[in-house]
């Protein structure tokens, strides 16, 4: 019995071991943000391709859409966030590409 | 079957304000004898173009929010493609859910604009320019933006 608590106790330092191999890899650095969907938050329930302030978080420097593993949007939202940026785009108030 | 269309178009920046009024009625009247009923003929504005259309840096924006059979935005896209005073236009047809928001959204929008005018007609608020934008926006949604876009160069 008590043989098997201690087995317990070091896995949880551990990591890596034998227990869970995906625990250990991503924390690089210091303790990062919890990336959340702010579209999810906002309750928002449709992403207008008129509202060029809010598309705009959404697509940096070279007007490329933002990857869902940056921005942490939520694959709905994504799909929403990404018909309204092409939209926005076929009627210019978005740039296809920028330099 | 009855749905809601958005229709937005952007007409030449260089049309004298007669002119631009003439053609935005002209193509309001393509909806309203189709049998549509508009819930706004919103004139967005002129805005800076993302990238140029025939050459032109700026257009005019104008939004039409209406309910109709699918055959109105067909003749409307049509005549859009003909007129060579529209430079670019685009027909978005809303889901039911959604268009009931939109519609209330562009009520409520009308009428703001309507009571800002009335008091700025009476004096009441001093002249102001730069406030018309087409999308209104709420802040602080771009908090970590920063360091999420130092990790998106180091990894592309």
């Amino acid at each position: 019995m008590g043989m098997r608590d201690e087995g317990g106790g070091g896995r949880g330092r551990g990591g890596g071991g034998g227990g869970g191999p995906r625990t250990g890899g991503r924390r690089r650095f210091l303790f990062r943000r919890r990336k959340y969907c702010k579209f999810c938050e906002d309750k928002a329930r449709w992403i207008d391709y008129k509202d060029v302030r809010t598309l705009q978080n959404y697509i940096p420097e070279r007007a490329k859409i933002l990857p869902r593993r940056i921005s942490g949007t939520c694959a709905t939202h994504q799909r929403q966030l990404m018909q309204a940026i092409k939209r926005a785009r076929t009627i210019a108030l978005v740039p296809f590409t920028s330099d | 079957m009855v749905r809601t269309y958005e229709t937005v178009f952007i007409t030449q920046p260089t049309l004298t304000e007669d002119d631009e009024r003439a053609a935005i009625d002209a193509l309001a009247e393509v909806v309203s004898t189709g049998g549509g009923v508009f819930t706004t003929n919103d004139r967005m504005g002129r805005r800076r173009l993302a990238y140029p259309i025939q050459k032109f840096e700026d257009g005019v924006y104008t939004r039409f929010l209406y309910d109709s059979e699918p055959t109105v935005p067909k003749e409307l896209d049509r005549r859009l493609r003909i007129n060579d005073k529209v430079i670019r236009h685009m027909t978005v047809c809303l889901e039911p859910d959604w268009a009931v928001a939109a519609k209330e959204q562009a009520v409520r929008d009308a009428q703001i604009r309507a009571e800002t005018e009335a008091a700025r007609a009476a004096g009441l608020l001093p002249e102001e320019g730069a406030e018309t934008g087409p999308g209104r926006a709420e802040g602080g949604r771009d908090r970590d933006r920063e360091d999420d876009e130092a990790e998106y160069e180091e990894r592309d």
